[in-house]
């Protein structure tokens, strides 16, 4: 079920950016039904998530770094306990100080603390002109630098995300993949850290002022090759190519069957040394394995292809690279998890984040909820 | 140049389609402006951005509901719209592709439009009739399926796509009704200040009646039906029930 805005109340009253719809609506089902609305639901995860799951995971995008994650624009949820009581939570109204926040429970709760059943998320109105950038620079520091910057100077970023140079190799090998099948060859862009960024604003004015305070910014951190583009196909291409860097990075290691993907995020003052100390043992390492992020949020992903014929000792070494992304983003102050969740491989990390105070209040919470363990049990706490 | 986009409002792809009373059921289901209708608009609008039209006016033929999807149609840029007002079905059931065609024929006349963009068909009926048919009352050229649409020297180049491969037929001069298939342009989402702007355009209402048009359907539907149901499958014991089923009752192996 999807109930959505009416544009075409007949007493003008303009209604709120709000769409109710069940757990197992897709976000791309919901935003197809939204399409002459004006309004967008805007969290972008890889995937056509569901919107129940997307609660369950406290997804997130790449418009992050605007409009925040799944947690940021979710007004109300139900769900159904472990014992059969089903629970209203939440509020339409944008502000609610009304007992506790049982919708940020729930948010990345996994499944183990009740069943979502529908979800009432915050919409927003589609931009009326979004502009494209790309900038090249020397290392990933300047790259990481040029973003911390961007946000102190108050530059309203739309999407910020930093590839490294593997990453723009696993690029361009999948671009002249599908220059085989489009019209119009795309530039093969050059192997080195590259920033891609979107902006939007009401007018064209600002937002050619937002691009040129950005240009002016890459240049101080050393960039090249700023290139900007607001035709629609040409954007919506690049960030296609952006969404497929999984699959590109799995085709780095011709006969790769699947791969380690690692998600840290870092206070966005330690995320150009984390991840230059990750892009350097995995050079050390010999591994072939890509890095890039959502640089406005100090989010990271490594994607680590592993091949059929690969060996335990090279296999071990990945699991070793991945673990130590784990600790070196703990140890500067950030989290194991950045947005896709504990899962199976990461709850063994919980204690070592926050601390006993915080897990045993986890299983306070688990045990009340769910006393029997029927919810998805083994996930999130540790038993 | 003027243009007229035909604009109808069908029932919305997604929709599983009930059948009742010998016709599709039309209760409480969502409706909107038909997919290869709505590239039709993309086009014109993109002819108004380019400024080789002047005017690009929408028209569609229904109930009150029809203004709706009209104001889609203005929000995504035309300048005004006609709706011709009736309660007659618009999916083959009452009105048919040559009365809508005469119609059609009826405001271009009144507009004097010089280039007619249509859907090539409306998912409801799949007939693909009333653009050939309109081209055929006003004696104008017709080009169907277009894939690609190109204003040149008062006329237009168009591209379509045939089973065989794409064709190019030019026009040397307007005026021309055209039909759009689905490669020819992605339609662009309306942003809410275009929303709210199309509430102050014009939409004109017409009575189907006064048109001096024979509405009568000339082709009569004698059954519409769902397509047969599914059997429901079954669970087998074991790969040997399986290949006994696949061999002895469905006969697909040897």
């Amino acid at each position: 079920s999807i109930e959505i805005p009416d544009m075409e109340d007949e007493h003008g009253v303009l209604p709120d950016p709000i769409a109710t719809v069940g757990a197992g609506v897709t976000r791309n089902t919901l935003n197809e039904a939204l399409r002459h609305t004006g309004l967008q639901f805007v969290v972008d995860p890889g995937a056509d998530a569901t919107l129940g799951g997307m609660v369950a995971t406290g997804a997130s995008g790449t418009t992050a770094v605007q409009y925040g994650t799944m947690r940021e624009n979710i007004l109300a949820v139900q769900c159904v306990l472990a014992d059969g009581t089903i629970v209203n939570t939440g509020t339409k109204a944008l502000k609610n100080s009304a007992g506790y926040d049982l919708l940020g429970l729930l948010c990345g709760s996994e499944g183990t603390l009740g069943v979502i059943t529908k979800v009432a998320v915050k919409l927003h109105p589609i931009p009326e002109n979004i502009m494209a950038a790309v900038c090249v620079f020397d290392s990933l520091q300047d790259a990481a630098q040029t973003v911390a910057m961007l946000k102190l100077c108050n530059v309203p970023l739309l999407r910020c995300e930093l590839l490294d140079a593997m990453s723009v190799k696993a690029f361009n090998q999948y671009q002249q993949g599908q220059g085989q099948q489009d019209a119009g060859a795309a530039t093969k862009r050059e192997e080195k850290p590259t920033l891609f960024l979107e902006f939007q604003a009401p007018s064209m004015e600002s937002l050619q002022e937002q691009v040129q305070m950005t240009q002016s910014i890459c240049d101080d951190y050393g960039g090249s090759g700023f290139d900007y583009c607001s035709d629609e196909e040409e954007r919506k291409a690049l960030w296609a190519a952006r969404h497929s860097l999984y699959y590109a990075s799995v085709n780095l290691r011709p006969g790769a069957t699947g791969a380690i993907l690692t998600d840290a995020c870092v206070p966005l003052s330690q995320f150009a040394s984390v991840i230059q100390e990750t892009a350097q043992e995995i050079e050390e390492k010999g591994v072939v394995a890509p890095t890039f992020g959502h640089a406005g949020d100090g989010n990271f992903h490594t994607i680590i292809p592993i091949g059929e014929g690969d060996s335990e000792e090279y296999i071990e070494t990945l699991h070793e690279i991945s673990n130590n992304i784990v600790l070196r983003s703990l140890a500067a102050g950030g989290t194991c998890t950045g947005e896709h969740g504990l899962g199976y491989g990461k709850t063994k990390y919980l204690e070592r984040q926050y601390g006993p105070g915080a897990v045993h209040m986890m299983q306070l919470v688990k045990k009340s909820l769910d006393p029997h363990n029927i919810m998805n049990p083994g996930k999130v706490v540790p038993n | 140049m003027k243009v007229l986009v035909g604009v109808k409002r069908v029932v919305d792809y997604a929709v599983k389609v009930r059948v009742q009373n010998k016709s599709v059921d039309l209760n409480n289901v969502k409706m909107s402006l038909n997919p290869f209708c709505e590239i039709a608009v993309e086009e014109a609008v993109r002819l108004k951005e380019g400024k080789q039209a002047d005017e690009v006016v929408a028209m569609s033929i229904g109930p009150k509901q029809c203004t709706e999807t009209l104001r889609t149609a203005l929000a995504m840029g035309c300048d005004r719209a006609i709706h011709v007002s009736t309660d007659l079905r618009t999916d083959y059931i009452d009105l048919q592709p040559y009365a809508i065609a005469k119609i059609f024929e009826k405001v271009v006349e009144q507009e004097g439009s010089d280039l007619v963009l249509l859907g090539k068909q409306g998912i409801d009926s799949d007939c693909g009739q009333t653009g050939p048919m309109l081209a055929g009352f006003l004696g104008w050229p017709q080009v169907t399926f277009a894939a690609n649409v190109e204003a040149k020297d008062g006329g237009i180049q168009v591209e379509r796509e045939t089973d065989a491969g794409t064709e190019t037929i030019n026009i040397p001069s307007l005026p021309a009704v055209v039909t759009c298939d689905l490669r020819l342009n992605e339609p662009r989402y309306a942003t809410l200040p275009n929303i709210m702007k199309a509430k102050k355009k014009k939409v004109d209402t017409i009575d189907a009646d006064s048109l001096g048009v024979d509405l009568e359907a000339h082709n009569e539907v004698l059954e519409v039906f769902e397509p047969a149901q599914r059997k429901e499958g079954i669970m087998v014991e074991d790969i040997d029930q399986l290949l006994d089923k696949l061999k002895n009752e469905a006969g697909v192996l040897a």
